[in-house]
């Protein structure tokens, strides 16, 4: 069957448990359903598609849910990734002081060039706020990754951190493509019909 | 494929199975309504699958050990799982990965087998089509 999309990206959502990684994964929050069945046996996986800049994108993204801890994530967890979100809770100091910790963990075990954004979730309670958004920053800044704060719950900033990944990625498959076209051609590269996009995926990744 | 159904019985399947065989209208979330598959993304298949119910805890009467579902035969099958607009995937239950509502993640609403890496399978029974 020919393929539906441009270009497919696989995602993975990191952070200490209780920062609610999983609820970024939902679009209404509060709507989850959560039946006896699916909770008892768990997510592995979900595969999202968006629109960004006219190309259709497969978004495959990974929660860590029940194994936050870094020594339990390794080599294996992150073979493939191709972007990272490092997400804290704001009113959690611990959740940011161990994002140093996941940065330290992606930097021994994940690939070198995977993308990384740092995510301040539940920017909604601001009264129960333990952690500034200058601190959020400051830390981004240190390590020269993009930082946005965000609610699952009351949808702030969650589609703008996607997009936003999506987008970093896909800029570094483009400038990856160029750099290894034979002759000097500046422009970016296009990606034709004919061309088989999966294929490009796995050179991209290797 | 080759197990197009025009059964009398089933009237108002013409009105989800092109004449290709293909999901004539879009496959929705009962729930949510989120996007499972695009029209004519999908064909039309018979498989025998048991899936297990979609109802919470508290409206289930299950007797210990066993679990409440419904054996379904009509599904949509696809053979790659990026086909898919959104979706989720339970993780594995022996060979058996089950497919849910990528946004508010009732399920399951559909099957798919590890040893059969090409086969995807949606129940029409569990989603809407619009």
């Amino acid at each position: 069957m020919a393929k539906t999309y441009d270009y497919l990206l696989k995602l993975l959502l990191i952070g200490d448990s209780g920062v609610g990684k999983t609820c970024l994964l939902f679009r209404f929050s509060e709507d989850a359903f959560n039946t006896t069945f699916i909770s008892t046996i768990g997510i592995d996986f979900k595969i999202r598609t968006i629109e960004l800049d006219g190309k259709k994108i497969k978004l495959q993204i990974w929660d860590t849910a029940g194994q936050e801890r870094f020594r339990t994530i390794t080599t294996a967890y992150y073979r493939g990734a191709m972007g990272i979100m490092l997400v804290y809770d704001i009113t959690n100091e611990k959740s940011f002081d161990n994002i140093r910790n996941w940065i330290r963990n992606i930097e021994e075990h994940a690939s070198s060039d995977v993308e990384r954004m740092v995510l301040g979730n539940k920017c909604d309670i601001n009264d129960k706020r333990q952690v500034s958004k200058e601190r959020g920053e400051k830390l981004a800044i240190d390590y020269g990754i993009k930082f946005l704060e965000t609610s699952a719950k009351s949808s702030i900033n969650v589609e703008e951190a996607f997009y936003t990944l999506a987008r970093d990625i896909m800029s570094r498959l483009n400038r990856k493509m160029n750099d290894s076209a034979p002759s000097g051609g500046g422009g970016p590269v296009k990606i034709t019909e004919s061309r088989s996009k999966k294929s490009f995926f796995r050179c991209a990744l290797l | 494929m080759d197990n197009i159904q025009q059964n009398k019985d089933s009237t108002n399947r013409s009105d989800l199975v092109s004449e290709e065989g293909k999901n004539r209208k879009s496959v929705l979330c009962q729930r949510c309504g989120s996007k499972v598959l695009c029209p004519g993304m999908a064909a039309f298949a018979e498989k025998e699958l048991f899936l297990p119910s979609m109802r919470k805890k508290s409206s289930l009467s299950t007797t210990e050990g066993t679990v409440d579902g419904d054996t379904l035969t009509s599904h949509w099958l696809v053979d790659d799982m990026y086909t898919f607009e959104n979706v989720g995937f339970t993780n594995d239950v022996g060979r058996i990965k089950y497919l849910i509502c990528a946004d508010c993640e009732i399920g399951p609403i559909g099957w798919h087998c590890l040893d059969d890496k090409k086969s995807f399978y949606v129940a029409l029974e569990r989603v809407n089509h619009a």
